[in-house]
């Protein structure tokens, strides 16, 4: 499991899946990208970006518990990987990525789709929507 | 006691910090009720608590040195 500062760029996710070829016991992997959404509001405003903060250590502890959870589950995944924004991020860029490397299809799917799941609800992330009218703060994290 | 408190996401910007050493402590309740006096208001919120990184579900006895999150529903992915 990773935080990084800003966005989840490309170099980041074309380096997991070149590291995904040196498993050459897998068959599968299965790559999710979370995205932060444009979401409008009632009142006609736009989601511009969305600042994460995080409990950064207890998110360490978390994501080591769902890889053990998942790996028990899904006994033919072999290495998954985690990486998920802290700070800025803009609406259209990505904010989490989840891969997943398996022997097979199945379980490299089905194990990250739980994933995505025990994120969402066990890792102390937190977001704040910025909208088009307002300043992002060059500090914030 | 001396604890530790974290405050994360909308009780961070509502407080105003992130951070606040207490001493003095002696008991969680204790703690409780000096955190919404410093900060009126805040018990209104949902939140769940974490001591030393582990989420407890019932009053805790607190520690000397103790470190205590206190933590908005999570919003991460």
């Amino acid at each position: 499991m990773r935080l990084v500062k800003g966005p989840v760029t490309a170099d980041i996710i074309s380096e997991l899946i070149a590291r995904g070829g040196e498993k050459k016991e897998c068959g599968a992997h299965s790559l999710f990208l979370g995205q932060v959404r444009n979401d409008g509001k009632d009142d006609g405003k736009r989601v511009r970006a969305i600042e994460y903060s995080a409990y950064e250590e207890m998110v360490i502890m978390e994501a080591e518990k769902i890889s053990k959870t998942v790996q028990s589950e899904y006994d033919d995944v072999r290495t998954l990987e985690i990486i998920h924004s802290k700070g800025v991020v803009n609406a259209g860029e990505l904010s989490l990525v989840v891969i997943v490397s398996a022997g097979h299809t199945g379980q490299a799917a089905g194990a990250c789709t739980k994933i995505v799941g025990l994120i969402k609800e066990k890792l102390p992330i937190w977001k704040k929507e910025i909208f088009e009218d307002e300043p992002v703060q060059p500090d914030a994290e | 006691m001396e604890i530790n408190v974290l405050f994360f996401g909308v009780l961070a910007d509502f407080a105003g910090v992130r951070r606040k050493h207490y001493t003095g402590i002696e008991s969680y309740s204790d703690l409780k009720h000096r955190i919404f006096d410093d900060y009126p208001g805040i018990e209104h919120y949902t939140y769940k608590v974490a001591v030393n990184k582990t989420i407890i579900n019932e009053d805790p006895l607190l520690r000397d040195g103790d470190e205590l999150a206190f933590m908005p529903p999570f919003a991460g992915g």
